[in-house]
């Protein structure tokens, strides 16, 4: 466990290198809010900044999930990863810390972001706070253990950076986190719908709006599936990802 | 002229180089249009289209000049580049002058810009139509000065700032406003106010309404296509013209982070 909380530090100072480009993806995303989503609501027949509100939340956490990933590659690629095998550290406290590491720290970039969407919404019940917070630590590990699969599968900078790049293009824009599910429903192919309801962000977003306000949609899915949804994509990416990670690096 | 040229072309062949960014930039144009153009006009009240026709039109539009934007920006990351591998030193020792260097890299930066997008403007205009080939060709001509324009305030940013961590955030933070506070994804007449009065002053503004108004799509325009290509000329010569004076003067003596 002492190991496990080294290795939470150790991502956390990491994080913390990276305070300008946070600031960054902070001004990106209160853009998003402040100017784009205020100007859409007079465009479309409901308030759009309120629907909106939780996408960026979950959007703002996916990403900063995500960035675990790039330290993972920069230690492929520079053979730091031999040095963190080294260590007398377990191979499962190892996976466990890093992929710990990288939810903790999507919760964490992304809570002023959450605050703001209840300053806007208005603040939920404690139960219900407990289980907003729960849903975003599921998906920013799960999100946290992708990341960190496919960083560790290749030595490449730039395929990393495409893979990622491809991922937030079908996660962010297939999902409910700009628009809701009825649109979807009505404009896209049958596939992409279905990925658009499968999808965690779509679950993250939906599972705050359903308990923020009335989510205005006939077709949102009830509570236990979008936790559900949610589970899945958490267990499955979380420990998929933390054993491919370990395999990854004994071979390499 | 020649030695001008030497310099464009070497802009140009190096961009070939981002193969895996220019994958991503197209990717996300795909995206821009065939999901979220998509969907989003499906959400749009009908008192929308009787102002813009078309919204699924306006904003692909809008996507091929937020394209043309970010790619011309792309020149500053070169830059930093040449800093750090001391590739700047090299061009220094060059027989050309500082002016036809940092002229022919703004063009440079513009014109590559237009070879990638090209492709993309033109499955835009495929989808829009073009309805005043004349109107066109002039759209096109001003959106080289944006491209040239842009190129040159990104030469002039990464000149006067020469910090690479800075610059990429300052880019990054003015980047997101940037694009947002235009008309490039939606029109002037649903902003507020403060929105659109700065709208109006923002060189992607005029791109996008000179672009609109070349393809035919009238009914749409906030500005005036001879106010935006009046725009569109002052915006690319204080930035050409200002970059050429930042470059020379801060080109030497190193410095560079």
């Amino acid at each position: 466990m002492k190991n496990i909380l080294f290795l939470l530090e150790y991502d956390f100072k990491n994080f913390m290198r990276y305070k300008w480009w946070i600031a960054m993806l902070i001004s990106m995303n209160l853009a998003d809010l402040f100017v784009m989503a205020l100007v859409v609501t007079r465009m479309v027949s409901f308030d759009y900044f309120r629907f909106f509100s939780p996408g960026v939340t979950v959007t703002a956490l996916f990403a900063s999930a995500f960035m675990i990933g790039r330290e993972i590659n920069w230690e492929v690629r520079r053979s730091f990863a031999h040095y963190l095998l080294s260590l007398p550290i377990k191979r499962w406290e190892l996976v466990a810390g890093r992929t710990l590491a990288g939810g903790l720290r999507g919760i964490l970039y992304s809570f002023p972001l959450l605050l703001t969407t209840f300053a806007l919404l208005g603040f939920p019940a404690p139960h219900e706070f407990l289980l907003i917070v729960g849903a975003l630590f599921l998906l920013a590990t799960g999100t946290a253990g992708l990341s960190i699969a496919i960083a560790a599968s290749t030595r490449s900078f730039e395929k990393f950076v495409t893979a990622r790049g491809v991922l937030y293009y079908m996660l962010f824009f297939c999902s409910t986190v700009f628009y809701p599910l009825d649109s979807i429903l009505s404009v896209l192919p049958q596939p992409l719908a279905l990925f658009a309801q499968l999808n965690p962000l779509s679950a993250g977003a939906d599972l705050i709006r359903a308990l923020l306000f009335a989510y205005p949609t006939s077709t949102l899915p009830s509570l236990f599936e979008l936790l559900r949804n949610l589970l899945a994509f958490s267990a499955v990416f979380t420990f998929g990802g933390s054993f491919a990670y370990i395999k990854i690096l004994e071979a390499k | 002229m020649t030695k001008l040229w030497l310099v464009v072309e070497r802009d140009v062949r190096m961009f070939l180089r981002y193969r895996f960014i220019l994958i991503m930039r197209a990717m996300w144009f795909a995206v821009q249009i065939s999901l979220f153009g998509l969907v989003v006009s499906s959400m749009i009240k009908a008192e929308v289209h009787n102002i813009v026709g078309s919204y699924f039109n306006y904003y692909a539009a809008g996507v091929g000049i937020m394209m043309l934007y970010s790619t011309a920006m792309f020149i500053g990351y070169d830059i930093f580049e040449e800093a750090e591998h001391g590739i700047i030193e090299y061009l220094l020792s060059l027989p050309i002058s500082r002016k036809e260097l940092v002229l022919g890299r703004a063009i440079g930066g513009g014109i590559r810009s237009f070879v990638y997008i090209g492709p993309m403007l033109a499955i835009v205009l495929f989808m829009i139509g073009v309805i005043h080939p004349l109107n066109f060709l002039v759209a096109f001509a001003s959106l080289f000065l944006f491209a040239f324009g842009v190129s040159g305030f990104s030469i002039t940013l990464a000149s006067a700032i020469k910090s690479h961590d800075k610059y990429d955030i300052f880019m990054g933070m003015f980047n997101a406003f940037v694009v947002r506070l235009s008309t490039a994804m939606y029109p002037k007449a649903f902003m507020p106010d403060l929105y659109a009065n700065l709208a109006q002053l923002n060189p992607i503004t005029f791109a996008s309404d000179i672009f609109r108004w070349g393809a035919g799509l009238e009914s749409v325009l906030t500005t005036s296509p001879f106010i935006a290509v009046i725009g569109l000329f002052v915006f690319f010569f204080t930035f050409t013209f200002l970059g050429v004076t930042i470059y020379e003067r801060r080109i030497e003596g190193g410095g560079w982070e």
